[in-house]
């Protein structure tokens, strides 16, 4: 569906929005700040347009900080926060949210759970009321957790197994990292989702849901005082403790390309090649965007031009990377189009990388990408719920959402060297890792026919 | 591509915003009125027939622009389907003054986008960009709308892409049950057709069917022309009218859509995805048009049926059995009668057990109403989820472009929150009987066939089946040769 792919990218580029207007066209959107008693900070960005508040709270946790045996805890338990506490029992926290206008969601990622609020400014107090009773008595129902197993079943069954670019994304990471946790898929597999026990989800709660391990962004119709006064009486009493064990593994140096063939039943092939680049908070970051804008983004593009206008040789090419704490992968996909070798297709992927490396992107690419980090900025920063999103993920991380407010220096000052060295840097041979799909004939379509074996390589 | 998604614990906003893309009446009418309103906005008839809504928004420097051609996927000729979805696909291919390799260049470098699909009633084109772009980006816009040329190789590229498109969806069961289901339950009805086309007609398609449909259809007195954002209305008035007001053209006569009755009896098709460990299934029948005087009254019940996390059928089906990720329920908003649909997935082997529990659901709603207190709930949440939706100056442009088109007036922003409360339980009832099916219903799954076929037949009389591969959705195309 296409709509929903647009919703996908715009969550995943979050963390490349990032370019500021210059100086003669800044505007800035002022943000209060305070730090609760108990360690939480609170940011909050006025913003009367609408009679309406989005409210996140982003908890350092996330798929890196589980191990084998329950992988995907950390997704299951972002499910199991909406299951009940003391005062909002099974159900209630919905009914009673979406009764009072509200409603909600929430993600969680290799390294962040994020819940996240809608409201209208009426319903301002009970979500606080509502956010404290889960953090500070979440109860775990034996009925809930069984049922909602089997929501997250039928979740990796449609993200996963009927999805191949998620069956291969899957085996990409596996395949890509040895040591560590980003290996897992942020779902789990299947056996551990089976498996974990009420113990596994109450340790996970004591690990990662202290309030000192959390960040709290609103933005819209209220002031920084209101919420500030509601933090005092909502959220300031809940006691802290440790945050989450550090995750101290660091992925050790790939001593060569990867490769894995995934063989599923399919009409078209994908490619996906991942590249290790630095984490988030790395000074390469904006140089690594400006790249990844100038191969990717448009149909003036160099990949878009060679693959899929000049050769036609693939339906689509993109490039995505997800805000991360530790080192991580920049992905690319591409399609191949129906009898086309991918092969090929990555033949024709690594000359264009080969070009940016062995001469500079024009001025006019540059100024390209820089313009385009400037519109999605403003795309990002109109509505509040984008506005809560970024400033959040720029405060847990960069460390500090005024990062925000200097990524137009920190791109402006982005030179076509600086763009080289990182092609350089990053994108060689032996730093990749590739995964294929390669399209497997049809299976038996009758009744009598068994169920058979997928082959494995 | 969902690869990337950080995992939600609910998907339904992105559900709900696809069905909706024609569907903002249904999706997002009710608003507070004391404290929103749409802002005020001119409307301007020019004298080549274009009509011209500007409205001003200030804040963020960015404009975006929506011109709405009154010709979609019902329009294509039979043989020649998908054939509104190139046109809007070539647009940006080609003009009098760029090339498509220009066209890209010129539109990335201000860092705005441009969108235009085809959708069964209409052909949207949209554009963004930075308020210190206008000039280019109105000339952008007006190039691709205005005057594109279609150049034969261009044409020829975007079939084969489009072609193999269609193949990509299907290895994805999620997106093309909508497609199967339109056909099956439409038939031979114009919004039966697949609108980006199959595997079929896109072999058929020539360049010239393309120009004849552009100069059939992309003329001023067929087009709704919006731009909303950081400007003044007076200059982007003059700006439109020198940019737009030599467009010559005459439109075609209108085509209307004549209104299908609700299918009798019950059908089934099933599509046989041999690798599925879920079924995906739509159950549905005509539902109704986007102007029914009963919107409001179906907006709220649907809301409590199927159209938000707490609704009914998600309730049953995921909250209480976790059976599935997801329940929903929509009345797809069109000029003529839309589909109305109940969807959801679920392992093959709980595929019977959620089917029914939907189709329980769908009784239960028939035979207690809804209460009191179903109603409050529902009227709180549409006017609460309101605001959101017309926040920005894209949004906004879509909204008075498609109440436009349907030709309905601002009440339905301003006095939305007076109709929503004026929804009685006698107006529930009525919007039950009246528009929710109950036994006639068309059923469409996706899944494994070899697992499900033996227990999905009790649902229907008549059957069908179709392999996902082969070629088309349904009816099957006339010369469809089934792959080997």
């Amino acid at each position: 569906m296409k709509k929903v792919r647009e919703v996908v990218r715009a969550a995943v580029l979050v963390a490349c929005v990032a370019v500021f207007a210059g100086p003669a066209s800044a505007q800035s959107f002022p943000v209060e700040t305070r730090t609760l008693k108990n360690g939480m900070k609170v940011l909050v960005q006025t913003d009367h347009s609408i009679p309406n508040i989005s409210l996140y709270i982003f908890y350092r946790i996330g798929s890196r900080n589980e191990r084998p045996g329950t992988t995907g805890i950390s997704h299951f338990f972002e499910h199991m926060m909406f299951n009940g506490a003391k005062k909002y029992g099974p159900g209630e926290l919905d009914k009673v949210m979406e009764a009072n206008g509200g409603s909600n969601n929430a993600y969680t990622t290799r390294d962040v759970t994020v819940y996240q609020d809608w409201f209208p400014r009426s319903a301002l107090e009970l979500i606080f009321d509502i956010e404290a009773d889960r953090i500070r008595d979440l109860s775990f129902d034996p009925e809930k957790i069984k049922s909602e197993r089997g929501v997250v079943a039928s979740e990796r069954r449609t993200s996963v197994d009927a999805n191949n670019f998620g069956v291969l994304d899957e085996q990409l990471w596996a395949t890509a990292f040895l040591a560590h946790p980003y290996q897992w898929p942020v779902l789990g597999w299947m056996s551990d989702i089976e498996h974990w026990t009420m113990d596994d989800l109450k340790h996970h709660f004591e690990m990662g849901y202290s309030p000192s391990n959390a960040t709290m962004v609103v933005a819209g119709d209220v002031s920084a005082d209101e919420i500030f006064k509601l933090c005092e009486k909502y959220i300031e009493p809940i006691p802290s403790h440790a945050p989450p064990p550090p995750v101290t593994t660091v992925e050790p140096e790939p001593l060569g390309e990867r490769r894995i063939l995934v063989h599923k039943y399919a009409q078209l092939p994908i490619v996906m090649i991942g590249y290790h680049v630095p984490q988030t908070n790395n000074a390469d970051f904006y140089a690594l965007n400006l790249l990844r804008t100038a191969l990717y983004h448009g149909e003036s593009s160099r990949m878009y031009r060679r693959l899929v206008d000049q050769d036609q040789i693939a339906l689509d090419v993109s490039a995505f990377v997800e805000p991360a704490f530790d080192p991580t992968l920049e992905v690319i996909v591409a399609q191949p189009k129906q009898n086309v070798d991918s092969q090929k297709v990555e033949k024709a992927m690594y000359e264009e990388i080969d070009l940016v490396k062995n001469a500079f992107i024009s001025d006019q690419e540059l100024e390209k990408a820089k313009n385009v980090r400037l519109v999605e900025f403003y795309t990002q920063m109109q509505a509040i719920n984008g506005r809560a999103n970024t400033i959040g993920t720029y405060e847990v991380f960069f460390g500090d959402y005024r990062k925000l407010f200097d990524a137009a220096k920190n791109y402006a000052a982005v030179t076509k060297e600086d763009v080289q060295h990182v092609a350089r840097k990053y994108f060689g041979e032996n730093n990749r890792t590739v995964a294929t799909l390669i399209p497997q004939a049809e299976e038996p379509k009758t009744e009598e026919a068994k169920p058979q074996e997928k082959a494995k390589p | 591509m969902s690869l990337l998604l950080p995992f939600k614990r609910s998907i339904r906003r992105a559900i709900l915003s696809t069905a909706a893309v024609l569907c903002i009446l249904f999706a997002s009418l009710s608003a507070p009125a004391t404290t929103l309103r749409l802002p005020r906005h001119e409307k301007v008839v020019l004298k080549n027939g274009l009509t011209v809504l500007l409205l001003e928004k200030r804040g963020v420097p960015m404009i975006s622009v929506v011109a709405l051609v009154k010709a979609g996927a019902a329009a294509d000729a039979v043989g020649l389907e998908g054939l509104a979805s190139v046109t809007a696909g070539l647009l940006r291919k080609g003009t009098r003054n760029r090339t498509a390799q220009q066209f890209a260049a010129d539109l990335d470098f201000t860092g705005g986008s441009f969108s235009a699909d085809a959708s069964a009633d209409s052909t949207i084109v949209t554009a963004q960009f930075l308020s210190k772009d206008v000039a280019r980006g109105l000339d952008l816009f007006s190039d691709a709308l205005l005057r594109p040329i279609f150049p034969q190789e261009e044409v020829d590229k975007l079939l084969k892409q489009n072609l193999d498109g269609i193949k990509a969806a299907k290895d994805e069961a999620q997106s093309v049950l909508t497609t199967y289901f339109a056909g099956y339950l439409y038939g031979a009805h114009p919004y039966g057709r697949p609108e980006g086309g199959d595997e079929i007609s896109l072999t058929r398609i020539r360049r010239d069917d393309v120009q004849k449909f552009y100069a059939a259809h992309y003329t001023p007195g067929n087009t709704i022309l919006s731009v909303a954002g950081d400007f003044s209305a007076a200059e982007m008035r003059k700006n439109v009218e020198e940019t737009f007001g030599r467009w010559a053209g005459s439109p075609a006569p209108a085509e209307k859509v004549a209104a299908l009755a609700p299918l009798k009896g019950k059908r089934l098709l099933l599509i046989d995805k041999p690798d599925a460990t879920q079924t995906f299934f739509a159950i549905g029948n005509v539902g109704t048009a986007g102007g029914d005087p009963d919107r409001v009254a179906i907006r709220v019940v649907n809301t409590i049926f199927g159209g938000r996390f707490t609704s009914l059928l998600n309730e049953e089906l995921r909250v209480k059995s976790g059976l599935t990720y997801g329940a929903f329920s929509f009345f797809e908003s069109r000029k003529a009668p839309g589909p109305f649909l109940i969807f959801s997935y679920t392992e093959n082997s709980t595929t019977t057990q959620a089917i029914d529990m939907a189709l329980q659901v769908l009784a239960e709603l028939h035979k207690n109403g809804v209460t009191k207190e179903q109603l409050d709930s529902a009227k709180s949440y549409i006017k609460g989820q309101f605001p959101p939706t017309i926040e920005t100056s894209m949004q906004m442009a879509r909204l008075i472009t498609t109440i436009e088109f349907f030709g309905l007036d601002d009440s339905e922003v301003n006095d939305l929150e007076s109709r929503v409360d004026a929804v009685t339980p006698e107006m529930a009832r009525h919007a039950i009987e009246k528009h929710y099916p109950l036994d006639n219903l068309i059923f469409v799954l996706i899944g494994k066939a070899a697992a499900i076929r033996p227990a999905v037949q009790k649902y229907a009389s008549q059957m069908d089946q179709r392999a996902i591969a082969d070629p088309g959705f349904w009816p099957p195309p006339a010369n469809a040769v089934k792959p080997k």
